[in-house]
């Protein structure tokens, strides 16, 4: 057997412009090697800076990812290199695909290339590495990363206020004669207390440098002026800037960490919640369903939930507007698992932010599985189906083939004789050959007419033929395929029109059975009653002999497939057990129940009931 | 010697002999034709009277035979099939067919659908168009708008009467559902063919308020009516 290895292309998405070309790269290798492509973003904390322009972009090739066919999901963590290597490694990805990263020259320290860094952290992928005019994007995401750079008004407020409060501490200390080093101390808690309530990383440092400035200025001989007398000052200043900067980036960093972990907890909720609920959806649009609530509690803005079947969900926030063309929307993702696309989703409103993006793809993903879960399992189901009607069929056939022996043995053997000595023979017993042959055959068509029935119950409610039929019409016609010259039947309706839905042809099959089974099973003369009545909503339809009976503990199997009497019944010539089991199909079929009791004095009665059918009649 | 010629379209030839001896023991003239193609070429030619035809043909679709047929003439076709299912026979039927029968078929069943056509034959052959429609005891008076059944006048209601008058202008003849509702209610849905039923089980009853048992229309199950030629 040849073994396939399956290749999966993981590429890098990036706001770079450049990061378009290196996705319709990867989607021509994945294709090339007939693989699947996951497109990967990896959040940092540069791209909660990152300007609008970049975002849109970011955006473009999410989207050109998702056309190329790629799924796209999002990791967080500040290891590009190693988030990479870490997803890689649990997606199993092959070959991944990289734009050529530009590594800063010059510098001291400069960290490693990405490439080289995702060698070490992963040797047993292929790289790829596509040429990009990366300098010219250098700079401008350096522009670009410029705007935020400018501090707020509200973190310049709340700089100037504490060195403000600081230096009006360090006057009452000053005032009470204590040490300088306190007030040094206080300064240091501004910085700090600065760096925990500003967003800008610039406010630490500023302040830093301004609380060193201004102890200068107020505190140290001489007074008011930025020159210091004491020949260790330089060195209190230098420690005071170092641990005031050291400080300030200490309480960024942990501002920092609170707000991801908040974001993370937030997120893992977020997708247990809706793993949850996917685990009790009944059925792909439960599934739906419950994808477009978690988006629009994630999101709260209108979401529409476009289906490939057609189907459409849509969500909002209360108090939007109920119509939603899908043309506004602003962001499309599709929905996809295993290659197979399901749908699109479609976002109203401004872009998203990276985080709620990246739930958003997660969901999806989740989503996407949980709908092809529900795909397999249900195709196991219909396979299982499928193999136990098989089973039934090769049964139905193994006993039927055997079963058919006896009357073809008959038919041919009677014939044979016919035609080889037919000459000689007494013209009595040549009527008695042919009525053999004659019965046989008929045995035979029997059959056959009740085999095809089976099959067509078989395959369900598709297949029947409703129409609206007067009971007694159905009946009489029935009887006039009943051969019977040795049972007088006897019919009873009554007054009103008994009309029903049904399939005529297998109802009045029923009949057929029922009247054969109770010719065949009784005494020669004895009579056969049929009736038909309302009772209620139902119709209820009556055959009853006047032969020996069915013995209690028979009457539960009779109904059952290949039960037959086996010979406890006298003048049983032969049976299938198909008779009464197809009768029960039926009439189960049509919504109705069929019974057998005990006849007075001596008989069996077999009911059935039929819905009656409320019509309005055209005049 | 019976004079009408039969045409007889199977492609099996057990068949088609099982066929063949009973209508010589009936004193037919009869032919065979085991294609569409031939049996067309010999309906043309040979202009038979009725014409037995299998549906199941190796190479043409029965009910395309029907059409072709209906095409230039109104020879009654009595349709064969081996098919269970109702909608090959009811298509045969609205395509143009008269009559149908299924396999198995027994003899006796094939000679009375032959009696049943050659009625029917005769009857469209010597009747002229008159405002008179006589069927055994039943009159119908086209012009006047009542019917008798022997002596005594038929209380038809309106719609009794539009009834019997679509089955009596098509005797002989087995109507599909779709067929009666679209003459009688110019529609075919549930509740027409609901109010069929309804309304043929009255104008039965009135029908067979006459002496003699005389089932002047039969049931075809799943398939539809015909008035039978009496």
């Amino acid at each position: 057997m040849k073994r396939v290895i399956h290749e999966h292309v993981l590429v890098c998405l990036s706001s770079a412009p450049s990061n378009a070309n290196t996705i319709r790269a990867a989607a021509k290798l994945s294709q090339a090697f007939g693989g699947t492509m996951t497109a990967l973003y990896v959040q940092t904390k540069s791209s909660d800076q990152m300007g609008t322009e970049d975002r849109r972009r970011l955006q473009r090739h999410t989207r050109l990812a998702e056309k190329l066919g790629a799924s796209v999901s999002t990791v967080a963590g500040d290891d590009v290199a190693f988030q990479i290597a870490e997803y890689a490694r649990i997606s199993k990805a092959t070959k991944i695909v990289l734009g050529r990263s530009v590594a800063p020259k010059g510098r001291l320290f400069a960290p490693k290339p990405l490439t080289e860094q995702l060698v070490e952290l992963a040797p047993y992928l292929d790289i790829y590495i596509i040429p990009d005019s990366a300098g010219k994007n250098q700079r401008r995401r350096n522009s670009a990363t410029k705007q935020r750079i400018l501090p707020s008004i509200r973190d310049v407020l709340i700089t100037i206020g504490m060195l403000a409060l600081s230096t009006a501490i360090g006057f009452v200390f000053h005032r009470l004669h204590f040490t300088e080093a306190n007030t040094i101390t206080v300064y240091i808690l501004g910085v700090l207390l600065t760096a925990l309530f500003t967003k800008n990383y610039m406010c630490s440092g500023i302040s830093a440098l301004a609380g060193v400035l201004l102890f200068n200025f107020f505190f140290t001989e001489p007074r008011l002026s930025f020159r210091a007398y004491a020949s260790g000052y330089p060195m209190t200043f230098a420690m005071m800037l170092f641990s005031s900067l050291l400080t300030g980036t200490l309480a960024n960093r942990l501002a920092d960490h609170v707000k991801r972990s908040t974001q993370t907890a937030w997120r893992t909720q977020v997708l247990l919640e809706t793993t949850q609920q996917l685990g009790q959806a009944e059925n792909e649009n439960d599934i739906l369903e419950v994808i477009a609530d978690q988006l629009l509690k994630l999101l709260n803005r209108p979401i529409l939930v476009q289906c490939k079947n057609g189907a459409a969900i849509r969500r909002f926030p209360e108090g939007e507007p109920v119509e939603i063309p899908p043309e506004t929307a602003s962001q499309r993702f599709s929905f996809q698992s295993g290659g197979e696309a399901f749908g699109d989703v479609l976002v109203y409103g401004d872009a998203l932010e990276p985080l709620e993006s990246g739930i958003l793809h997660s969901i999806l993903g989740e989503g996407g599985l949980a709908i092809e879960n529900r795909r397999n399992a249900r195709q196991k189901e219909e396979a299982a189906v499928l193999a136990k009607n098989e089973q039934l069929r090769a049964n139905l056939l193994r006993s039927i083939s055997h079963d058919l022996r006896t009357p073809l043995t008959s038919i041919s053997g009677n014939a044979e004789n016919l035609l080889t000595s037919g000459e000689g023979m007494e013209e009595a017993d040549k009527r008695k050959l042919l009525t053999d042959i004659y019965e046989d055959a008929i045995w035979l068509i029997r059959l056959v007419e009740n085999l095809l029935s089976i099959t067509k119950i078989g395959e369900g409610n598709a297949r029947l033929n409703m129409t609206t039929e007067l009971v007694d019409e159905v009946i009489t016609e029935s009887l006039r395929h009943v051969h019977t010259k040795t049972h007088p039947i006897e019919t009873e309706f009554a007054d009103e029109l008994l009309l029903s839905q049904m399939d005529a042809r297998l109802v009045s099959q029923v009949i057929i059975n029922l009247v054969d089974n109770a010719v065949k099973y009784t005494p020669e003369g004895s009579k056969i009653h049929i009736s038909a009545r309302k009772q209620g909503k139902e119709i209820l339809v009556r055959v009853a002999d006047h032969g020996s009976g069915i013995p209690d503990e028979m009457k539960p199997r009779v109904f059952d497939m290949f039960y037959t009497g086996n010979g406890k019944i006298a003048d049983c010539r032969r049976s299938l057990g198909l008779g009464l089991y197809l009768c029960k199909a039926i009439i189960n079929l049509h919504g109705g129940e069929i019974t057998v009791t005990d006849h007075t004095p001596t008989g069996c009665i077999f009911a059935f009931t039929l819905p009656v059918s409320e019509v309005t009649i055209n005049e | 010697m019976n004079k009408l010629l039969i045409l007889v379209v199977e492609d099996d030839p057990a068949i088609r002999n099982l066929m063949a001896t009973t209508l010589k023991a009936h004193n037919y003239r009869f032919m065979t034709a085991p294609t569409g193609a031939s049996a067309l070429m010999q309906a043309s030619t040979t202009q038979p009277d009725i014409m037995l035809l299998d549906l199941g043909l190796p190479d043409m679709d029965g009910v395309e035979i029907i059409r072709k047929i209906r095409a230039w003439s109104q020879m009654p076709i009595i349709v064969i099939s081996a098919r269970a299912e109702d909608t090959d026979k009811i298509d045969a039927l609205d395509a143009g067919a008269d009559d149908y029968l299924t396999k198995p078929f027994s003899v006796e069943e094939l000679l009375a659908r032959l009696r049943v056509t050659q009625r029917r034959l005769a009857f469209m052959q010597t009747s002229t168009p008159s405002p008179i429609f006589t069927n055994g005891a039943l009159k119908i008076d086209y012009a006047a708008g009542c019917a008798w059944l022997g002596e005594q006048e038929l209380h038809l209601t309106p719609m009794e009467y539009k009834l019997l008058c679509v089955m009596a202008q098509n005797v002989g003849k087995v109507l599909t559902l779709s067929f009666i509702t679209q003459k009688v209610w110019g529609g075919s849905t549930e509740s027409d063919i609901a109010s069929l039923r309804v309304f043929m089980a009255t104008l039965r009853k009135k029908l067979s308020a006459g002496k003699e048992e005389v089932q002047y229309i039969q049931t075809h199950i799943g398939v539809g009516y015909r008035m039978q030629k009496l």
